[in-house]
């Protein structure tokens, strides 16, 4: 009960303020362009090749795969503007100290604070349902893999949205709680990158494990397993714990 | 009466700082305690700790029997804080705000509680507006409305009154006289008139310390140097010697219809009875003989400057 009224607070500020409008309409325009010029480019490369090979160029790949991991890389900035005034704002304005003087624990604000972000991102989403439509509209009927890319990218958004919260309660400045979470995503791909290129096998193979790239990569491609849900799970509840003793830092 | 809160040998360390050492001082039920200090003596710091926002480094606060810690949530539940700075959310409707904070305190009737709180501090015709778009009078009828509205009865006032406007200033200080008719309150102010109309106890912190603590009225005599008499005679008359009542030093003024003398004896013993037939006796038209209290003001500087 709790954490519905801290949840629906936060909801609240969301969509009392043009933000929340602001970054769903931004966020369905760029991922229509995106869209758009994936069709272009697909239809284009179909008409270029001879019959014979145009069906060596999937659709499913070339268009609904890479579509899915634009909508990862616009998470990059999306994500850390809506996290990025979660804890710092309140810290900046004192109001923190609302929930601490009532019987209200810091997992649950933190849990409130994870939810509602979510929840913008997921109907950030939702303006995206409109491109399976035409998918379907053109003949694509599978719907396992639209179904996984879209767990791919929710488990994507949550894991950042943790990372996030733990950035914004470590600064009282919005700008600069930001502009860590960005490079903390960032960090998070390019471990997976560093692990490609390394020569010792096992080393790479921890470097690939700890980014979140072969995860997303694995769910996007319907083939998650027991190793991806146990990442995103400690993940996002290691970011969360953290952020909670960060919180609790104004005991020390 | 009873003791609601003690405050017993705490002191707070922050990273190379001390900020509050070894205070002690207590809050009797039914008080307005006043606690007075210069900027950045500890009261904050003090006051954040009673409230269960920070933990004591050393020491003991009690408050209601039991002690106080940051994870004491029901004995947290009992203090209402009025911060220097209210943390108020200024997206939100007043009516919004005060509801939110009924819920996260578990209020049982919010609507009702909530309306009652617009009523008493007279919010009705802002009720539909933004708090951030309130005046800074409003705003801290807000804050001050955010800590009662879960109907805590112990309050803590940090520097309720500063920055508002005379009218708004009188205005709050009848509600805080109101509220003390249920409830005990802890209340800090640069304001030393408004403590000494408000409060019936003080404490008195400087660089961390408590200076002085207890009744206003017992401090005022604990604080007073020597015996201090006005003393008006008829116009054109002169103080005879008084150095049999003890040594002493006088000051004269004339004005108006009377002589005023001002007389500070070092012996502190009230020999207003003697001294009065005395001058009688000596054939002066004694008009009027009051002994004289040092303002708090006067206490005040001198506990702080003497450490400075």
């Amino acid at each position: 009960m709790m954490i519905w009224h801290l949840y629906k607070k936060d909801m609240q500020s969301y969509f009392s303020s043009p933000l929340a409008y602001v970054l769903i309409g931004l966020f369905s325009l760029i991922s229509g362009i995106i869209f758009f010029n994936l069709l272009v480019t697909y239809s284009d490369g179909i008409q270029a090749l001879p019959a014979n090979y145009s069906q060596d160029i999937s659709f499913l790949e070339e268009v609904v795969l890479r579509l899915f991991a634009n909508i990862n890389f616009l998470f990059l900035f999306f994500i850390p503007l809506i996290t990025m005034k979660l804890f710092s704002d309140e810290k900046r304005q004192s109001t923190l100290d609302l929930y601490w003087m009532a019987p209200v624990r810091e997992w649950q604000v933190v849990m409130a604070k994870g939810l509602s972000a979510l929840s913008l991102v997921l109907s950030m989403l939702l303006m995206t349902i409109i491109f399976p439509i035409i998918i379907y509209g053109v003949g694509v009927k599978n719907f396992s893999t639209l179904g996984a890319a879209y767990l791919a990218l929710a488990l994507n958004a949550s894991a950042y949205i943790s990372l996030g919260l733990f950035c914004s309660s470590l600064s009282e400045n919005q700008i600069i709680s930001g502009l860590l979470s960005i490079l903390s995503i960032m960090f998070m791909w390019m471990i997976t990158w560093g692990g490609n290129l390394n020569s010792n096998y096992l080393v790479a193979e921890i470097f690939v494990y700890l980014g979140i790239t072969s995860h997303f990569e694995r769910v996007l491609k319907g083939l998650m397993g027991t190793q991806d849900i146990v990442y995103y799970a400690s993940f996002i509840f290691s970011m969360c714990f953290l952020t909670v003793k960060s919180l609790g830092r104004r005991n020390w | 009466m009873d003791k609601i809160l003690v405050v017993d040998n705490v002191s707070r360390e922050y990273p190379g700082r001390l900020a509050v050492s070894s205070a002690s001082f207590h809050v009797v039920q039914g008080s307005i305690h006043g606690f007075l200090g210069p900027n950045g003596a500890g009261k904050s710091t003090t006051m954040r700790m009673i409230a269960g926002l920070l933990p004591v480094t050393q020491g003991e606060i009690t408050l209601f029997g039991e002690k106080m810690r940051p994870d004491h949530f029901a004995l947290k539940n009992k203090v209402g804080l009025l911060p220097e700075n209210p943390p108020l959310y200024l997206d939100m409707t007043v009516r919004d705000y005060l509801s939110y904070v009924a819920s996260i305190h578990k209020v049982e009737k919010v609507k009702e509680r909530t309306d009652f709180v617009i009523e008493q501090l007279s919010l009705k015709d802002v009720t539909h507006r933004l708090v951030g778009n309130l005046s800074k009078g409003f705003r801290q009828r807000v804050g001050l409305a955010q800590a009662i509205i879960y109907d805590a009865p112990f309050l803590i006032l940090d520097e309720p009154t500063n920055g508002l406007d005379p009218q708004s200033v009188v205005e709050l200080r009848e509600f805080i006289k109101k509220l003390s008719k249920e409830k005990t309150i802890l209340f800090s102010s640069h304001i030393l008139s408004e403590v000494e109309q408000l409060c019936d106890h003080i404490t008195i912190i400087h660089q961390g310390k408590i200076r002085a603590s207890g009744n206003l009225h017992e401090i005022h005599q604990k604080f007073r140097q020597g015996l201090v008499l006005k003393i008006g005679l008829s116009v054109g008359e002169q103080l005879p010697d008084l150095s049999k009542f003890g040594k002493y030093q006088s000051t004269h003024h004339s004005g108006g219809h009377e002589e005023h003398f001002h007389v500070v004896f070092e012996d502190d013993k009230d020999c207003r009875k003697d001294l009065s037939r005395f001058l009688v006796s000596e054939g002066k038209g004694l008009l009027t003989i009051q002994v004289e209290s040092p303002e708090l003001e006067d206490i005040f500087l001198r506990m702080t400057e003497k450490q400075s």
